[in-house]
C-alpha cells in the first residue's frame, strides 16, 4: 500500500503532538522516584483510568479479536470477556486498598506485608521476573505485532519507520516518566480509537452496509456450521471446555499482564498513582467499562466485514485470519488512512512507553535500590530509573527477533503464572497468607505448566480429558492444561502455607493498621484491639458492575446492528445497573475508617 | 487551564482540528464523513472538558 503525501502529514503531526506532550513534563518527573514512577500520586480518575485502557490497547489487540471473530465468531471473545469479572473485582474489593498500601510498585507490596528472608527473595525475586523475563516478552509481542501491520501496509519498507517511532516513544518515555506516558496515553487512547471507528465503518461500507453484512455472515455461518454473530457459545450442543474455563476459572485463577487477579502491573501502577482512593476506584470503574464496553465493536465489525470481503479467510492460517485487520485499510480513501495508520502506531506507543516505565520501576525501586545501591540521592535514582528504562527497551526490542508469533508470548506469560491467582487475591483478607505461599504458587505453577509443555499427553491429562467428555464439555489442550496446572498449584501453595509459620506478628499489625483491609484477620484484629469490617456493599456492587458492563456491551452490538429494541432494553438494563452501582459507590467506605 | 493538563488539551484540539479539514476534503461517502466530523467533535470537547478540569 502507497501513502499518499497528506497520510504522511497527518502521521509526521501526530509524531509531533504525542512527543510533545511527553518532553513537556520531562522536567517535573527527574524531581524524584515518586514524580517518576507515580506522577507525585496526583492523577485524578479520568486520566488513571484512560491510561490504563490505553496501555492495554495495543497494536496486538485488534489484531487478535480480528483472528478470534473469524475463527469462533463473536462469542470467541470471551476468552478475554470472561476478565470482567476479575476486572469488577478488583475496582470493588482491591482498589482503594491498593491506593492505601501506598507502595510505589506491585512488587514492594511484599515488603509491608510479609517478614523475613523469604519475603526479601521474593522481592528480588519477583523484581527481575516481572522487571525482565515478563516486560520483555509483552514488549516483544508488540512489537512482533506492529512489524507485522507494517509488512502487510507498506512492505518491508515500513519498518525502518517503526524503529524510528520505537526510539522515539522511548527516548520521551525515559526522560518524562509516569505524567508523560499518562498525559500522552490520553491523546493515543483518542486518536487509537478514533482510527478503530473509521476503519470500521470503511469496512462496512465495502461489505454493503450494516444489513448486507449481516445477511452475508449469516449466510457464510450457515455454510461453515457456525453462528457468527452470537454474543454466546450456541446453546444444545457441548459446551466448549475453553468457554467454562474462561467464565469460571481464568479470571480469578491467571496471572496476564493487564488482567492481573486483584490488580497488578500497570493498573497497580495507575491505582497507586492516584489522588485519593476514590479516584483509584472510580479510574478503575472507567477503565473496565471502557476496556470491555467501548473498545471491541470496532474491531468485531471490522472482522466480520474482512470475513465478508476478504475471500477464503475463513479457512486461513491463524496468522492469516489477524492479518485479515491491516489489509482492511487498504480500503480505506486518501487522507483517511493517515487517520488509521497513527492510529496503529498510537495503539503501539501507548503500550510500549507503559512496559518499559513499568519494568523500569520494578529494576530500580524492587532490586536496584534495596539490593544494589541504598540510601543513594533521589537525583541518582532518576538517573538509574532512565538507564534501566534504555537497558528493557533494548532487551524487548532484541527479544521480538526471536519470538516465534503473538499468541505464543502471550500463552507463555498465561501458562507460567495460570495458577497463582487465588493467592494474589486472599494476601489482602486473610492474614495466614505469607511469603511462602506466593513463592510456592509461582514455583507450582512454572513447573506444571514446563511439565505439560514437556508432556502434553500424559495419564493425568489423558484421565482428566475423558472425564470432562463424559461430563459433557467438548474438550480442548488449552483448558485442560489450565484447569490442571489451577488444581496443582492450588493445593500445593495451601499445603505449604499451613506448613510454614505466619509473618512476624508486628509486620502483620503494621501491614493491618495502614491498609485497613478487613476479612480474615482474626488474631492480627486481636492484637490492633479492633477488627476493619468487609462491608456487605461491595459485593452488591460486584454484581452490579458485572451486569451494567454486560448488559452495556450487549445493547451496543444490538444498536450496531440495527436491533433497535433490543438494544434499547439493554441499554436501558445497563443504565438501570450503572444508577445502582452509583449509589452503592457512594455508600462504601473507601478510607476504611469504620 | 490548569499547567498539568494544557498539553493534553492541545493535543486533542490539535488532532481534532485536522479530523475537520481531512473530512471535508477526503471523505469519500456520507457515512464516512459523519463519523469523522462526530469524532472531531469529541476531540474539541474532551480537549475542552481537559481545559475545564479542575486539579
Amino acid at each position: 500500500m502507497k501513502l499518499a503525501a497528506v497520510d504522511w502529514i497527518f502521521i509526521v503531526w501526530y509524531f509531533i503532538l504525542s512527543i510533545g506532550i511527553g518532553l513537556y513534563y520531562s522536567k517535573r518527573a527527574g524531581k524524584s522516584i515518586s514524580e517518576y514512577f507515580l506522577s507525585g500520586r496526583s492523577l485524578p480518575w479520568w486520566l488513571l483510568g484512560t491510561s490504563m485502557v490505553a496501555t492495554t490497547f495495543s497494536s496486538d489487540t485488534p489484531l487478535a479479536v480480528t483472528g478470534i471473530v473469524i475463527k469462533d465468531g463473536v462469542s470467541g471473545n470471551w476468552l478475554w470477556w470472561n476478565f470482567m469479572l476479575g476486572g469488577a473485582l478488583t475496582v470493588l474489593f482491591f482498589a482503594h486498598l491498593w491506593r492505601r498500601a501506598e507502595v510505589v510498585t506491585e512488587v514492594e507490596f511484599i515488603d509491608i506485608r510479609y517478614s523475613g528472608r523469604p519475603a526479601r527473595f521474593l522481592r528480588g525475586f519477583k523484581a527481575l521476573y516481572l522487571g525482565i523475563p515478563v516486560s520483555c516478552i509483552t514488549f516483544g509481542w508488540v512489537t512482533l505485532a506492529m512489524v507485522k501491520i507494517i509488512q502487510i501496509t507498506f512492505g518491508t519498507s515500513g519498518v525502518t519507520a517503526l524503529a524510528v517511532c520505537l526510539g522515539l516513544t522511548v527516548f520521551y518515555t525515559a526522560l518524562s516518566g509516569l505524567w508523560g506516558v499518562v498525559a500522552t496515553d490520553m491523546l493515543l487512547f483518542g486518536v487509537a480509537m478514533a482510527g478503530s471507528i473509521i476503519l470500521s465503518v470503511v469496512s462496512v461500507e465495502k461489505a454493503g452496509g450494516i444489513g448486507a453484512l449481516v445477511e452475508a455472515v449469516r449466510a457464510a455461518g450457515a455454510g461453515a456450521g457456525k453462528d457468527y454473530l452470537s454474543v454466546f457459545p450456541p446453546l444444545g450442543q457441548a459446551l466448549p471446555l475453553a468457554f467454562f474455563v474462561a467464565l469460571f476459572v481464568q479470571w480469578w485463577a491467571v496471572y496476564y499482564p493487564g488482567a492481573e487477579p486483584g490488580g497488578g502491573g500497570w493498573i497497580a501502577q495507575r491505582m497507586l498513582a492516584g489522588k485519593s482512593s476514590k479516584h483509584a476506584v472510580q479510574g478503575t470503574l472507567w477503565f473496565t467499562i471502557a476496556h470491555y464496553v467501548i473498545r471491541p465493536w470496532p474491531w468485531i465489525l471490522t472482522a466480520l466485514a474482512a470475513l465478508v470481503v476478504l475471500p477464503g479467510i475463513a479457512a486461513g492460517s491463524a496468522g492469516e485470519m489477524e492479518g485479515a485487520y491491516p489489509r482492511m485499510i487498504a480500503f480505506l480513501p486518501k487522507g483517511v488512512a493517515g487517520i488509521v495508520i497513527a492510529s496503529l502506531f498510537a495503539a503501539f506507543m501507548s503500550t510500549i512507553e507503559s512496559i518499559v516505565n513499568l519494568s523500569g520501576s520494578f529494576l530500580l525501586n524492587d532490586f536496584y535500590r534495596p539490593f544494589i545501591r541504598k540510601n543513594a540521592s533521589e537525583k541518582h535514582y532518576v538517573a538509574a530509573s532512565r538507564v534501566l528504562v534504555l537497558v528493557v527497551s533494548l532487551l524487548g526490542a532484541g527479544f521480538s527477533y526471536v519470538l516465534g508469533s503473538v499468541k505464543m508470548g502471550w500463552q507463555l506469560v498465561m501458562e507460567l503464572s495460570a495458577g497463582i491467582g487465588l493467592v494474589l487475591l486472599l494476601r489482602w483478607y486473610w492474614w495466614r497468607i505469607n511469603a511462602w505461599s506466593e513463592i510456592a504458587a509461582l514455583s507450582a505453577s512454572a513447573a506444571t505448566a514446563v511439565y505439560l509443555k514437556i508432556f502434553p499427553e500424559n495419564a493425568f491429562v489423558r484421565w482428566l480429558g475423558s472425564a470432562l467428555e463424559g461430563a459433557g464439555f467438548r474438550v480442548d489442550a488449552w483448558g485442560v492444561s489450565i484447569l490442571l496446572i489451577v488444581a496443582v498449584t492450588t493445593a500445593v501453595w495451601i499445603a505449604v502455607t499451613f506448613l510454614t509459620k505466619p509473618d512476624d506478628p508486628q509486620k502483620l499489625l503494621a501491614f493491618y493498621r495502614k491498609v485497613r483491609p478487613g476479612g480474615f484477620w482474626g488474631p492480627v484484629a486481636r492484637m490492633n484491639g479492633a477488627a476493619y469490617r468487609l462491608q456487605a456493599a461491595p459485593f452488591a456492587g460486584w454484581g452490579l458492575a458485572v451486569l451494567m458492563i454486560l448488559f452495556l456491551l450487549l445493547g451496543l452490538g444490538k444498536i450496531i446492528f440495527m436491533e433497535w429494541g433490543a438494544g434499547a432494553a439493554y441499554l436501558a438494563a445497563g443504565g438501570l445497573a450503572a444508577l445502582l452501582l452509583a449509589k452503592v459507590i457512594a455508600k462504601i467506605d473507601w478510607e476504611g475508617r469504620r | 487551564m490548569k499547567k498539568e493538563y494544557r498539553p493534553m488539551a492541545l493535543g486533542f484540539w490539535g488532532v481534532g482540528l485536522p479530523l475537520l479539514l481531512f473530512g471535508i476534503l477526503y471523505c469519500r461517502t456520507a457515512a464516512q464523513r459523519v463519523t469523522v466530523f462526530l469524532l472531531a467533535a469529541v476531540f474539541f470537547l474532551v480537549g475542552t472538558l481537559i481545559c475545564r478540569a479542575k486539579q
